[in-house]
């Protein structure tokens, strides 16, 4: 008994096809990843704009007198080289023909520069003012922490934050109590021109040396009040308490 | 209508929320002690009187020492001033120096006529908090001194001092125990029973005006009243057996005691004639030492129907009886605050007993005294204030502290043995 194996198989020539064609295949691939430019996507661009970011100054952003822009540095004059001998110089003197047409070309060319300088230095003014003006126009009443037209109440303002540094500063020299655990709120209002001129005790725990040494924090802190921002008169409340002290 | 709410809810919470955190904190550590200067009193006549200089010298530092809140400062200048008023004076020397309060005072002798003047003046803002004119004998000078000194801790806690009120105590500087009484700082000691028995227990009416204690003059241990300023006397518990640890309750109607006229140590309520109104306690155990809360409507006592005394808490009909205190084996003699915030009472550790104080919950059990016995606590009217016997000395003397257990001072004056301490509200 016997068996006669037939082969199934394609020829030599498809074989040669399909590899050729994977090859190739390979082939450019591996070129275009190499060599072909990456196409570049471009992300979304944030802008942080620095100079509004809460800062230790509590008027920051306040309108005031335009400040100076700081000056340029100044252009150093390149050093002439010092004349070495007189022998140099005869053979390097060149004719005043020569001498006066190469100073009208450096003359012209600084001329020249020092326009586009000009009107390159205008159009960043230019812009600055224009952004500014964006922003004035856009903080209308409601305006954002320290911003032109802020009033230090709103949420991450700088000014409410410098109050609380100066009460907390004052406060630990004047903290004093009699209970386990006291606590005073107080709703301060500071007038236009740094002044307290309200202090209510919205909330207390009837602790009378407490309450105390609180008015006596505020006042004692009072004297380094700054005016708020945008020339208005603020209000905020703050609450004192020991530190470490908890409820329970 | 369920509808409409929830609209409205939605639209409110977000203010609320945004209400709620519209504010910082301010916070700083420590406990700092108000500065507090006191200047040499002045003759407001002119020259000087060194034994008043002294007295209210004398008085005033002691009670601000021990009420507290404040460190006292020593006089910075005040001798070039030309008097006590504002703008009498220079708040600089002062506020140099640190302080937050000042006080001065001036006064005038005419015969035996004292006139004090004290002015409390605040440094910082250069104003003027209190001021008082006391015009009394000579002899009443540190009364006087402890009047305004009342004043002071009115100004500046809010409350007023207990610096006027009396002790009442039993001393054995005749030999027997007797009752007395003396200023809270142990001066002017006035001798109250003369029956050469034992009497104990005493305890003020809330007025001040009485007192009831328990004496052996007829041999049982009897309750008796005594009225302070006409001496009258009477028994208002002579039943069989021990009529003992008698305490007014806060209204001054009734008489919460230990009787054991049915053959055990109970606690009944009487009225101030002594009328039974009521058996509070009805155990085969010892219960005694009964004292009121605050309010009236709670007795805190000390029963060892568990095998040992420990402090109980019972209504003021007698249910709801709870166990207060877990620690310790022996524990006796339960005060409660008159806040009501406090429990004292003394616990035995070793050959004597120490003060521990308690929440009524049980909870906040700490110990306040460590030297030497320490027995008989009574809080000072405003509560601020403790008055207890101690043998830390050698023999048994009145002693002060604060509620928290610090500033323990000795006020007991003689050698004699003094105990049972209790403290009148002011005089």
């Amino acid at each position: 008994m016997s068996h006669t194996l037939k082969r199934n198989e394609p020829g030599f020539g498809w074989m040669f096809l399909c590899s050729t064609a994977i090859h190739l295949a390979c082939y450019f691939f591996l070129v275009e990843f190499h060599f072909a430019p990456r196409p570049f996507k471009e992300g979304p661009v944030y802008y942080v704009d620095v100079v509004n970011l809460p800062v230790a100054n509590p008027r920051a952003g306040t309108p005031s007198s335009p400040g100076r822009a700081p000056s340029r540095p100044a252009q150093q004059e390149m050093a002439l080289p010092a004349k070495s001998s007189l022998k140099a110089s005869a053979k390097s003197t060149p004719p005043n023909q020569k001498s006066a047409a190469s100073d009208e070309t450096a003359r012209q060319f600084k001329a020249r520069m020092a326009k586009i300088e000009r009107e390159v230095e205008a159009k960043h003014v230019s812009a600055a003012l224009d952004a500014l003006q964006k922003k004035v126009a856009a903080a209308g009443n409601g305006g954002r922490a320290g911003m032109p037209g802020a009033k230090g109440t709103e949420a991450g303002s700088d000014y409410a934050s410098y109050i609380r540094s100066r009460l907390t500063d004052v406060f630990k020299t004047t903290i004093s109590f009699q209970t386990k655990s006291p606590e005073v709120m107080v709703k301060l209002t500071i007038d236009r021109n740094g002044k307290v001129i309200g202090l209510h005790f919205e909330r207390s725990t009837n602790d009378r040396i407490f309450e105390e040494a609180v008015r006596r924090t505020i006042l004692k802190a009072a004297q380094t009040f700054p005016p708020p921002p945008g020339g208005e008169k603020f209000e905020y409340s703050y609450r004192f308490a020991p530190e470490g002290v908890s409820k329970k | 209508m369920k509808r409409i709410f929830l609209t409205l809810l939605a639209i409110l919470s977000p203010a609320l929320v945004h209400g709620q955190q519209s504010f910082l904190d301010v916070t700083a550590p420590g406990n700092r002690q108000l500065q507090l200067g006191i200047s040499a009193p002045k003759n407001l006549n002119g020259g000087q009187n060194p034994e008043i200089v002294n007295g209210v010298n004398d008085v005033l530092r002691f009670d601000m020492t021990l009420a507290g809140p404040f460190s006292l400062m020593s006089g910075t200048g005040g001798s070039n001033d030309s008097g006590i008023r504002p703008g009498e004076f220079n708040f600089a020397p002062w506020k140099v120096a640190g302080a937050d309060l000042l006080v001065k005072s001036g006064y005038r002798v005419s015969g035996s006529t004292l006139t004090l003047e004290f002015r409390l003046y605040d440094v910082f803002k250069e104003k003027e908090i209190v001021a008082k004119r006391y015009t009394g004998n000579i002899r009443d000078l540190r009364k006087i001194v402890h009047t305004f000194d009342d004043q002071i801790m009115l100004s500046i806690t809010g409350e007023k001092g207990p610096f006027t009120g009396k002790i009442a105590f039993v001393s054995k500087r005749t030999g027997n125990k007797e009752i007395y009484l003396m200023d809270y700082d142990g001066y002017n000691v006035q001798r109250l029973t003369r029956n050469g028995s034992i009497n104990l227990n005493p305890d003020f009416s809330p007025n001040g005006r009485e007192i009831i204690y328990t004496s052996y003059k007829r041999k049982n241990p009897n309750l008796y009243r005594r009225e302070l300023f006409t001496g009258t006397e009477a028994p208002i518990s002579a039943r069989r057996g021990v009529n003992i640890t008698g305490a007014y309750s806060p209204d001054g109607k009734r008489i919460a005691l230990t009787m054991s006229k049915d053959g055990n140590s109970e606690i009944y309520l009487i009225d101030t004639t002594g009328k039974q109104l009521a058996r509070l306690t009805n155990n085969p155990a010892i219960d005694v030492s009964p004292a009121w809360s605050p309010d009236g409507s709670h007795i805190a006592f000390t029963s060892d129907r568990l095998g040992r005394p420990q402090i109980f808490i019972m209504n003021a009909d007698g249910g709801g009886v709870r166990r207060l205190t877990t620690s310790g084996a022996y524990n006796d003699r339960p005060r409660w605050s008159p806040k009501g915030d406090r429990i004292l009472y003394c616990r035995m550790e070793g050959n004597g007993f120490q003060i521990y104080a308690i929440n009524p919950d049980g909870s906040g059990d700490t110990r306040l005294t460590s030297e030497g016995s320490n027995e008989h606590p009574r809080w000072s009217p405003d509560g601020r204030f403790i008055a207890f016997s101690s043998k830390r000395g050698g023999k048994e003397a009145i002693y002060l502290m604060r509620a928290d257990g610090s500033g323990q001072t000795r006020v007991s004056r003689g050698n004699a043995d003094d105990s049972h301490p209790t403290w009148s509200t002011r005089w």
